[in-house]
């Protein structure tokens, strides 16, 4: 199994008609990904490449079943396409778009909640199914299918950590990009909760960094009872304090959000800290050996 | 965004928060107009442990306070020179609370920070009570109370408290503001005057929210002209940019790539001397001309390291705009490639026709920039 995402998933896509969806209807589609429909106020009754498109999201619902969104609109109108699917009755509403308002995020998250839907993102890749399905533009070789579940606020950190799991040989579930805002439709503990809940995934690796709260709801996991072994980075080793690191969220404000505080209560929750990128694969490894002994 | 303390004040005041009756003091005036001495005189920079630097002088006299602004003006706060000055009065205070509103993950939305005991050493104490709110019209008066009867027991202050943190909710969603800091925020110790005065105050704008806030735009218009020239053609690209004290320059895509790369240079013993994504800016020579232009133009780099791995981004057009990049660059600082990622496999083929090569993996690269750097010196 993998979460949130397989090729049962009908996926309709916000903003088909321009460059982006256009790319990402291909190359998702040919990855494996069920797409139904896009939606583009003004182009309904059009199609990309055989797939119809809609005036709303609404009528992409009833005419093709569609469950799942993928919004590719400018940030500018992220909130109202993503509002739109989810109240149209989409399931999980995927963002990838960076420069967002976290306002607007907050209130998609609250439109989603409200409406028993699921959202990820935004600053984010999205999310893969390795050997299944991909809502993004991950480039696939990165990735195979196998037993690690992988959560990552940074997409081109996912990208490097994954190949280095795929040339060892270790595949995942799903890789889902939670992003790098500082409000997420899908915090880390809520993607450690759907891992810990699929009998595939074995072990869980997450890719973070500093700033942020996130790293406490890792830590907390690792500490459950009868939870999955986690390995986990922590980048920003070298940030200096009350920088913004590019994410809105990587800005070490305090003590306790820096690289030390984060990996050493990581490490004393049971999770295997990798000690930069070269000893990721290794900590992965002694996580999976870990939850063969369990 | 952060912007300066007398702008949050500005802020603070036209949503109805009390702040004292400061006045500004630009660089070049000899008698500024302080009504009632002493003052404290304080710096105006975007960062914060300013009390802690030097950054607050108190003066009791027009002449304190010009030899103050004196020193206040030569002085640099983390890298920052203030070019403007607050005096605000010198008050009596029986006791600085913290308050602040923040956005954060787990909360999905808005939380409300207090301690009953601020100041500067707020990060020594217990940490403050937090109240989890999520969109702010979840905001409820009652459940904060709930929060704040373990640690604040005089009530007076408690509701003050909670109908300030409500207007800094409905103001951090209006204005668009990741944070409202106010710390402290004062007691003071005149009996009569139950009001709390915001002696401090921090806003961090939503930069991203620059379209619907003229002055977020103004903010940002602000930085591009502060930025120097070479900065600031970066900045136009939608690069990231913060500059460190080694000498390794880092060309990097994505934000934690960008700091995993920095934390492996500083694990083979260099130094990175700059996060610079260039995620944001085209892949074409428009966008990766500036970046080199900008580290070219930093002498404490001495070597480039260039290191991206695109999803979206493809490697055969950014290796393309490398190449031509290149052919038009002045100095001769040795530049390190790391490709990888979508349409990785043509970059070779590129790289070969004008002599640059590609590693294989980050490791190699970085080891490589350290090797140039070390030999540099």
């Amino acid at each position: 199994m993998s979460i949130l995402l397989d090729q049962s998933n009908r996926v309709l896509v916000m903003g088909a008609t321009g460059n982006y969806g256009k790319f990402f209807m291909k190359d998702a589609g040919s990855y494996g990904t069920t797409i139904v429909a896009g939606v583009s106020p003004g182009r309904g009754g059009t199609d990309v490449d055989g797939v119809p498109v809609f005036e709303s999201a609404k009528a992409a619902v009833v005419a093709t079943r569609a469950d799942t969104a993928m919004v590719f609109v400018p940030p500018v109108l992220v909130r109202a396409a993503a509002i739109e699917a989810i109240e149209a009755g989409c399931k999980l509403a995927v963002i990838t778009a960076d420069e967002m308002p976290v306002r607007d995020m907050i209130e998609i998250r609250a439109a989603a909640l409200a409406n028993g839907a699921r959202t990820t993102g935004p600053n984010s890749p999205g999310l893969i199914s390795p050997g299944k399905a991909k809502m993004g533009f991950m480039p696939s070789f990165c990735f195979m299918r196998g037993p690690m579940g992988v959560i990552s606020r940074s997409g081109s950190l996912s990208y490097e950590g994954c190949k280095r799991l795929t040339v060892a040989g270790i595949g995942q579930t799903t890789v889902v990009g939670i992003g790098g805002d500082p409000v997420k439709g899908m915090t880390a503990g809520e993607a450690l909760a759907l891992f810990h809940d699929d009998p595939e995934t074995k072990a869980v690796l997450y890719l973070g960094e500093i700033g942020g709260v996130e790293e406490i709801a890792v830590a907390e996991y690792a500490r459950s009872q009868g939870a999955k072994p986690v390995a986990a980075l922590i980048v920003g080793k070298t940030a200096p304090p009350g920088k913004k690191m590019g994410h809105a969220a990587a800005l070490v404000g305090s003590k306790a959000d820096g690289h030390a505080a984060k990996t050493k209560m990581l490490r004393t929750s049971g999770v295997y800290v990798s000690n930069g990128l070269p000893d990721l694969v290794k900590q992965v490894q002694v996580a999976l050996a870990a939850a063969d002994r369990t | 965004m952060m912007i300066l303390e007398h702008e949050a004040k500005a802020l603070l005041r036209t949503v109805g928060v009390a702040v004292p009756d400061g006045t500004l003091i630009k660089p070049g005036l000899r008698a500024p107009k302080v009504r009632e001495y002493p003052v404290a005189v304080k710096a105006q920079v975007r960062s914060g442990g300013r009390g802690k630097q030097g950054g607050v002088i108190r003066a009791n006299n027009a002449r304190e306070l010009h030899a103050a602004a004196k020193k206040l003006f030569a002085t640099e706060f983390n890298g920052e020179k203030p070019t403007v000055l607050l005096a605000d009065p010198w008050l009596a205070i029986e006791r600085e609370l913290y308050l602040s509103v923040t956005v954060d993950s787990a909360a999905g939305g808005y939380v409300v920070l207090y301690a009953p005991r601020g100041g500067v050493n707020i990060e020594d104490g217990p940490p403050p009570v937090r109240y989890a709110i999520g969109p702010a019209w979840k905001f409820r008066a009652h459940e904060l109370r709930a929060h704040l009867e373990p640690v604040e027991t005089d009530y007076r202050i408690r509701e003050r408290v909670i109908s300030l943190a409500q207007r800094l909710v409905e103001t951090a969603a209006a204005r668009d503001c990741h944070t409202i800091e106010i710390n402290p925020l004062a007691k003071l110790a005149d009996a009569d005057n139950p009001e709390l005065l915001a002696l401090d105050g921090k806003v961090v704008y939503d930069e991203w929210a620059h379209y619907r806030n003229a002055d977020i735009e103004a903010q940002r218009q602000g930085e591009l002209k502060r930025a120097h020239k070479l900065l600031r053609a970066s900045m136009e690209m939608g690069h990231m940019y913060v500059k460190l004290d080694g000498d390794i320059g880092l060309i990097s895509g994505g934000a934690g790539m960008t700091m995993g790369a920095m934390d492996m240079i500083h694990g083979y013993g260099g130094k990175p001397g700059c996060f610079l994504d260039v995620s944001p800016g085209p892949a074409s020579p428009r966008g990766y001309k500036p970046a080199f232009a900008l580290l070219d133009g930093d002498p404490d780099v001495k070597v480039i390291l260039v290191s991206v791995f695109g999803g979206g981004t493809q490697m055969n057009r950014v290796a393309r705009a490398l190449k031509e990049t290149m052919a038009t660059r002045k100095s001769k600082k040795p530049v390190v490639f790391r490709l990888d990622g979508t349409y990785v496999a043509e970059v070779p083929a590129i790289f070969e026709t004008f002599g640059a090569h590609n590693h294989a993996t980050l490791e190699t690269a970085a080891r490589e920039a350290v090797k140039l750097a070390k030999r540099t010196k």
